[in-house]
């Protein structure tokens, strides 16, 4: 073989650059990564470690090859920025004339005051802004930036901004997905936080997913005679996917790991390197929507 | 003379290649790719910076979003006051009689200049003669150092227990930046916790 040594130098670069570029970069980047309080919010801590039946789930959603159909994986285009109003000052007519002068509407000194907060621009970039936030600021007035992450995926409802390195920092094996023949479950736990629709789904997606795709994980399930009386636990099923009369189908431990993993998926927390500006929470209790 | 007769015979498809050499404008073609790859890296790659992900081009354009409310220094401040001060403090930061001193009203926190209680806090307290508004305490319960905590967040807990009216208190806020140049120049020279003469000793400002 004549040109041994040069296959042999040429095979060995290109794979010396590749281990460079996909294991020695990220590590240099990424590897001394900590948690810490690195949210908004700097005295909470994320991500949460993940409960112990719900890193049993992570175990189950890697054995049954979820992420070869599920990502979790929110991208984002970009994000845009509302100037929100809070306080129009004491010269309320300097601040009605600077809106006016920027053609936000039609505005005097007592109409500025009134209604506050209110959104004076919706999504625009951050120069315009954080022009028209100085101008007020000029004037008097105290504003606040809204903070919008937009994307196709965010327009879905898969996520509130993207996703990024720290949202898996808790997790020993990492199931970020590439293809997405179902919907990507980064904030399915947000999303779909109900553990009946969830068991339901896994048993016979179609039940509940109209041509649904997705296949039966029907052996994470017990199909078993009724006995005295009928489990808590059993399943509700709509006739065709119920099992025959005298028989109830009631999860196994995978199938409850696998939910409680599931739910526990949400990274929707601002982060440094995401920001975001969540809506104000509810002012109730009951459960979002 | 026919010179094409002397001539070797060529072989096969050699004498097709007129011009051995790269042209010129492949080169510059290959010059001109190269510069927009590395003009495009220098916008879209953020330099390698681990915080910066697309659609954010670099940590400056990152930094520039920080705006959303910004961080509550009050109430970033009142977690961390409730997650390691309020054991000894307590709630309305009143302390034990004797044992630990009030922060509410005391006239350790609300000196102007805050010298003294970052380093307090910094590094710890012990030691017998301890004072507050002419209270003597027992030092045998000595305050323990909190360095572990960062710049940021002592600055938060600090200007939240110096500005917090419910507690009567009206010291001006503290800054990241006083912590740590607190911290850097305590390092070398102070391992150990303070003692009260020695705070004393020090110029607030300083």
């Amino acid at each position: 073989m004549k040109y041994g040594p040069y296959v042999f130098l040429a095979a060995f670069f290109a794979l010396a650059l590749s281990w460079c570029g996909f294991v020695v970069t990220p590590q240099v980047q990424l590897g001394r990564a900590v948690q810490e309080t690195n949210s908004v919010e700097k005295a909470e801590l994320y991500p949460q470690e993940r409960s112990g039946q719900a890193r049993q789930g992570l175990e189950v959603y890697r054995a049954n090859g979820c992420a070869y159909c599920h990502s979790q994986q929110v991208g984002q285009q970009g994000t845009l920025v509302n100037v929100v109003l809070k306080d129009a000052g004491k010269k309320t007519m300097d601040v009605a004339k600077v809106l006016n002068d920027e053609k936000l509407g039609t505005f005097s000194g007592p109409s500025v005051a009134a209604g506050l907060p209110k959104t004076l621009l919706q999504n625009v970039s951050m120069e315009q802004a954080v022009a028209l936030q100085s101008l007020l600021k000029n004037a008097g007035a105290t504003t606040e930036l809204h903070l919008v992450p937009f994307g196709p995926d965010i327009e879905r409802g898969w996520g509130k901004r993207r996703t990024v390195a720290d949202d898996f920092i808790t997790d020993a094996t990492v199931m970020p997905g590439t293809q997405r023949v179902g919907p990507d479950l980064a904030n399915v736990g947000m999303r779909l936080p109900d553990v009946k629709w969830q068991l339901m789904h896994l048993y016979a997606p179609g039940a509940v997913v109209k041509d649904s795709p997705m296949p039966r994980y029907q052996f994470l399930f017990e199909k078993r005679k009724i006995g005295a009386r009928p489990s808590a636990d059993a399943l509700a099923l709509p006739k065709e996917f119920a099992p025959g009369d005298g028989y109830e189908v009631v999860p196994k431990p995978e199938a409850r790991a696998l939910v409680e993993y599931l739910l526990s998926l949400r990274a929707d927390t601002p982060l440094y390197e995401a920001p975001l500006t969540p809506p104000p929470a509810p002012k109730t209790n009951a459960p979002a929507k | 003379m026919n010179s094409a007769t002397n001539q070797p015979v060529a072989d096969n498809g050699r004498d097709a290649v007129k011009d051995p050499t790269v042209p010129i404008w492949l080169i510059v073609v290959l010059f001109l790719l190269v510069f927009w790859g590395a003009v495009y890296f220098d916008e879209h790659g953020g330099w390698f910076e681990p915080q910066v992900y697309s659609p954010y081009v670099s940590a400056e354009q990152l930094k520039d979003f920080q705006v959303a409310g910004g961080p509550d220094i009050m109430l970033q401040g009142q977690k961390i006051y409730e997650k390691t001060c309020i054991t000894c403090h307590g709630p309305a930061a009143l302390g034990q009689p004797g044992q630990f001193p009030p922060l509410a009203g005391s006239d350790w926190v609300n000196e102007k200049e805050p010298g003294r209680m970052i380093r307090l806090v910094l590094q710890g307290f012990s030691g017998p003669g301890l004072k507050v508004n002419g209270q003597p305490f027992n030092t045998s319960a000595a305050m323990v150092p909190w360095n572990s905590l960062s710049d940021d967040d002592l600055a938060a807990v600090i200007s939240y227990v110096r500005g917090n009216k419910d507690w009567k208190n009206t010291a001006p806020a503290v800054t990241p930046e006083q912590v740590h140049a607190i911290r850097a120049k305590i390092a070398a020279v102070h391992p150990l916790s303070f003692s009260p003469t020695e705070l004393e000793a020090i110029n607030p400002a300083d």
